[in-house]
């Protein structure tokens, strides 16, 4: 019974970390249909920010969120801006996203390794090696920090999308673009800004990774492969499925690797989508889709 | 973003006016062919002629014909149906591996096996466009990539070929001195099968409702089309000669490992090559490889690690898709200034 | 002067064909008007250019004299110009209160908008029972009155409504163009696009029949049906019968 529990709460733990990293690509694609295949070598722009503010500064990677957010934020603006308003008259426009991704990916990957190398890299402040022991159950500090650091976000996310005028526009623009655009939502604007919100999420998950993960710039298509896994699973564009997929996802995940060692997790992602395409291509809370 | 409450009807290309009267097509053609005929002559003759850095030459050009095939047969799904899978060189993988197993455990030669394992990938690929039936636009892209990290996970643990460690092939028994000809030669038929593959099916029935579907896939549909069906052709038929190349690869390489098989990279670059060429045409391809690894050789020279090189790829791709989205091939053919002998389609 | 111009105004939608061929139309404000013509004559996309969602590729419009073609439909809210979409129209994952609410999105005063809502309550008593539902649940006709409602949230002072009784059964849409004729009273001028020509116009003062993106002819909407020019265009055929 520990053992089951265990396996539980470490998925727990790692799900809520998800859960971020797929809010910010789900927010995106919600709001501009766009699909960002660059999430993850940003999210790994994040990570070196935070690593670097970690043996250079001694900031910690938790407290380097509040440096990563904003920065990605603005990051995030000078990449949209110049790029995605002009092809937004494309036909097949979601298609046309992914691959302006794509060249974005090519792109960041190549400085990244040009600048940092593939060496693979990992910030080790204290709490990596600590572990709380409750019940007979291991929990990592770590891990439980990030998991409290998601929440975090993640609750304050949704407060700001319920709550803030900006937040309504970008729920209104998520629900039924035609709609906000008659009441009055200034779409431009709202685009840009949820983009640099997805961005930010995505530095957050960054700060978080640089400690949770090793990491290296050839790495992120992994971690791309596994994030539009589950927000697909948890049908595109909504938030909710994002984080249930992310959470039900991991804690299967952790069960896999129990049985079958580390190599396969990722496995269960993977398989997972395919059975969700057979089955309810929509995803879980997703509509059907009109591309 | 379009607001497709679009009445227009779903409309083919029309077939390019020629420029001239009546004589003038034929003439057109004539020359076309001539000049196609050339070109092929000068690419099988290549390695008899007395080149400086002959061996250099040899392997660019092999890379150049490689990439002309797995660029030609990424097109015909991505390019004709729109459905852009980022897991293509899954293909690529089960054909290299296919005929290593088949070349140190019954001595037979890629260079046989080959077409065999093509027919093994057209297979997989069925079952691949099975399983993502359903799956459209972005939904679909993902799927690939999960197929290709799947399948790469386990070769990765497959003990059988080395698991990741990978498995070595016995050598091939060409002479040092002329050790790349045939490997040249292999890739040439490979290219030029991928090519006429691919401009068979643009001129074909078959050819015409992919690109119909490509347009608007729900009207395709009310038309008649057996949409899914023909996805699921197309996703077949552009396994075959990519599998053959990795056939080809791994007996020049006499090595097989999933990193070099399976990685990302590889997909990449069809993916590359194909839009910086012109997707949906049958010329775009064949230019788009050629001047991809024209552009990575120069990037290879000037800046030595592949680092860089990914950025200039990534930088010109984009530069493509903002400012010519079909690509050279596309381009010059919709601003009427195609050269009449790249006009396959 | 008119308080709505549409001068020679071509507009397609992405790299398209042209819908609106050149297409001109002056707009009364005392009067309200009901656009009819076959499918595919541009009506919808007429509306579209107006309220901003579609940018003309050629032509003009003008409020009141001032160029508003080309402006965004945030901005061209704020001068009053509303626009009620086909069907589909609400944010199925708010409740009615909070689609209503989003209609004075641009409103800064909470009191303004508390106004309005109670406004829009006393028109529709039905929505106020529902305030709490989600607009996604409701039946077809309520759906209808949520994205009126929501248009009168706006204050609008020329307001585009494109089929309003879209797939309603005929009792209720009854009550929809009841609604409508309510808002003339209420100052606001009215532009239908309607496929159900009869009722309609029988809604309306103005009809302006519309073919091939442009203005065929136009005349008080009372006798616009019986104008021979009809029968020898469109046989009597272009309009939608009430489902029986």
């Amino acid at each position: 019974m520990t053992d089951f529990l265990q396996t539980v709460v470490l998925g727990t733990l790692l799900g809520g970390v998800y859960a971020l990293m797929g809010s910010g690509l789900t927010l995106l694609f919600g709001v501009m249909r766009i699909v960002n295949l660059a999430h993850a070598i940003f999210m790994i722009v994040a990570a070196y920010i935070a690593f670097y503010a970690f043996e250079l500064f001694h900031i910690d990677p938790l407290v380097s969120v509040l440096i990563t957010m904003p920065a990605m934020f603005l990051l995030g603006l000078a990449v949209y801006l110049p790029l995605f308003p002009r092809i937004e008259a494309t036909p097949r426009y979601v298609e046309m996203t992914v691959l302006v991704t794509f060249a974005l990916t090519l792109i960041v990957e190549g400085v990244l390794g040009f600048l940092f190398t593939n060496l693979v890299r990992g910030a080790k402040p204290g709490y990596t090696t600590d572990a709380l022991l409750a019940g007979g159950i291991y929990i990592p500090v770590g891990q439980l920090l990030a998991l409290g650091m998601s929440v975090l976000l993640l609750v304050g996310l949704w407060l700001f999308l319920k709550y803030t005028r900006i937040g309504t526009a970008i729920r209104a623009t998520m629900q039924n673009r035609t709609s906000a655009q008659i009441v009055g939502v200034n779409i431009r604007r709202i685009s840009a800004i949820s983009f640099g919100l997805g961005m930010a999420l995505a530095g957050a998950s960054g700060s978080l990774m640089s400690y949770l993960f090793v990491f290296y710039p050839g790495q992120h298509w992994r971690w791309v492969a596994l994030l539009l896994a589950l927000i697909v699973l948890g049908g595109l564009g909504s938030l909710k499925g994002a984080v249930i997929g992310a959470i039900s996802l991991s804690i299967i995940s952790s069960f896999v690797t129990r049985w079958l060692g580390p190599d396969w997790s990722s496995l269960t992602f993977y398989l997972a989508l395919f059975i969700i395409l057979m089955v309810r291509p929509q995803g879980l809370f997703g509509k059907t889709m009109r591309i | 973003m379009s607001d497709s409450q679009n009445p227009a009807t779903v409309g083919t290309t029309a077939p390019e006016p020629s420029s001239g009267g009546r004589d003038a097509p034929t003439r057109g053609r004539t020359s076309r062919r001539v000049a196609l005929a050339a070109v092929a002559a000068i690419v099988l003759l290549i390695p008899v002629m007395p080149i400086p850095s002959y061996n250099y030459a040899l392997q660019l050009g092999t890379n150049a014909l490689m990439w002309v095939a797995m660029a030609s047969s990424w097109n015909i799904l991505a390019g004709y149906t729109g459905y852009i899978s980022l897991g293509h060189n899954v293909f690529f993988g089960i054909g290299g591996y296919s005929a290593g197993i088949a070349l140190a455990y019954w001595g037979i030669s890629p260079f046989i096996s080959a077409p065999i394992t093509g027919l093994i990938a057209m297979a997989v690929g069925l079952a691949i466009g099975l399983i993502t039936w359903r799956a459209k636009g972005p939904a679909f892209i993902v799927a690939t990539i999960a197929m290709l990290f799947v399948v790469g996970m386990l070769f990765d643990n497959w003990e059988f070929v080395g698991a990741s460690a990978g498995m070595s092939l016995p050598l091939p028994p060409f002479p040092v001195d002329t050790a790349k000809v045939p490997f040249y030669y292999a890739m040439a038929v490979s290219a030029f099968g991928a090519v006429y593959l691919a401009y068979r099916i643009a001129h074909s029935r078959f050819g015409l409702g992919l690109r119909a579907l490509s347009q608007d896939e729900t009207k395709a549909e009310v038309a008649g089309l057996n949409t899914r069906l023909y996805k699921l052709i197309a996703m077949s038929l552009s396994a075959f000669f990519i599998a053959v190349t990795g056939a080809i690869w791994a007996y020049s390489l006499s090595y097989l490992r999933p990193t070099i098989f399976f990685n990302i990279g590889i997909a990449t670059q069809m993916l590359v090559a194909t839009i910086i060429g012109g997707r949906g045409t049958v010329a775009g391809p064949v230019v788009g490889a050629l001047l991809v690894v024209a552009v990575n050789e120069f990037s290879l020279v000037q800046f030595g690690g592949t680092q860089l090189n990914i950025v200039v790829n990534g930088v010109i791709l984009l530069a493509v898709l903002v400012f010519f989205p079909r690509g050279v091939v596309g381009s010059l053919r919709e601003a009427r200034k195609l050269p009449q002998f790249l006009n396959w389609d | 002067m008119p308080l709505l111009e549409v001068d020679s105004v071509v507009a397609g939608y992405g790299a398209g064909p042209p819908i609106l061929t050149g297409i001109s139309v002056d707009v009364d404000a005392e009067r309200s008007y009901c656009i009819i013509g076959p499918n595919g004559a541009g009506k919808s996309t007429l509306l579209k250019v107006v309220c901003g969602i579609l940018r003309p590729r050629a032509g003009e419009v003008r409020l009141n004299g001032s160029r508003v073609s080309g402006m965004r439909p945030d901005q061209l809210l704020a001068q009053g110009i509303c626009f009620v979409p086909q069907d589909q129209s609400l944010f199925a994952e708010m409740t009615v209160r909070e689609n209503l609410t989003m209609g004075a999105f641009l409103v800064k005063e909470r009191a303004v908008v508390n106004e309005r809502m109670a406004r829009v309550f006393e028109m529709f008593p039905v929505l106020q029972e529902r305030s709490g539902q989600l607009a996604g649940r409701l039946s077809g006709g309520e759906q209808r009155m949520v994205a009126l409602g929501r248009a009168l949230m706006m204050d609008p002072t020329l307001l585009m409504i494109d089929e309003p009784s879209l797939g309603l059964a005929p009792m209720v849409a009854d009550q929809i163009f009841t609604t409508i004729r309510g808002f003339r009273a209420l100052g606001i001028t009215v532009i239908l696009v309607e496929q159900n020509c009869q009722r309609g116009l029988e809604a309306t003062d103005w009809g302006i029949v519309l073919d091939l993106g442009a203005k065929r002819f136009e005349g008080p909407a009372a006798g616009i049906l019986d104008d021979p020019r009809i029968r020898e265009l469109y046989l009597g055929s272009m309009c939608r019968r009430d489902v029986e």
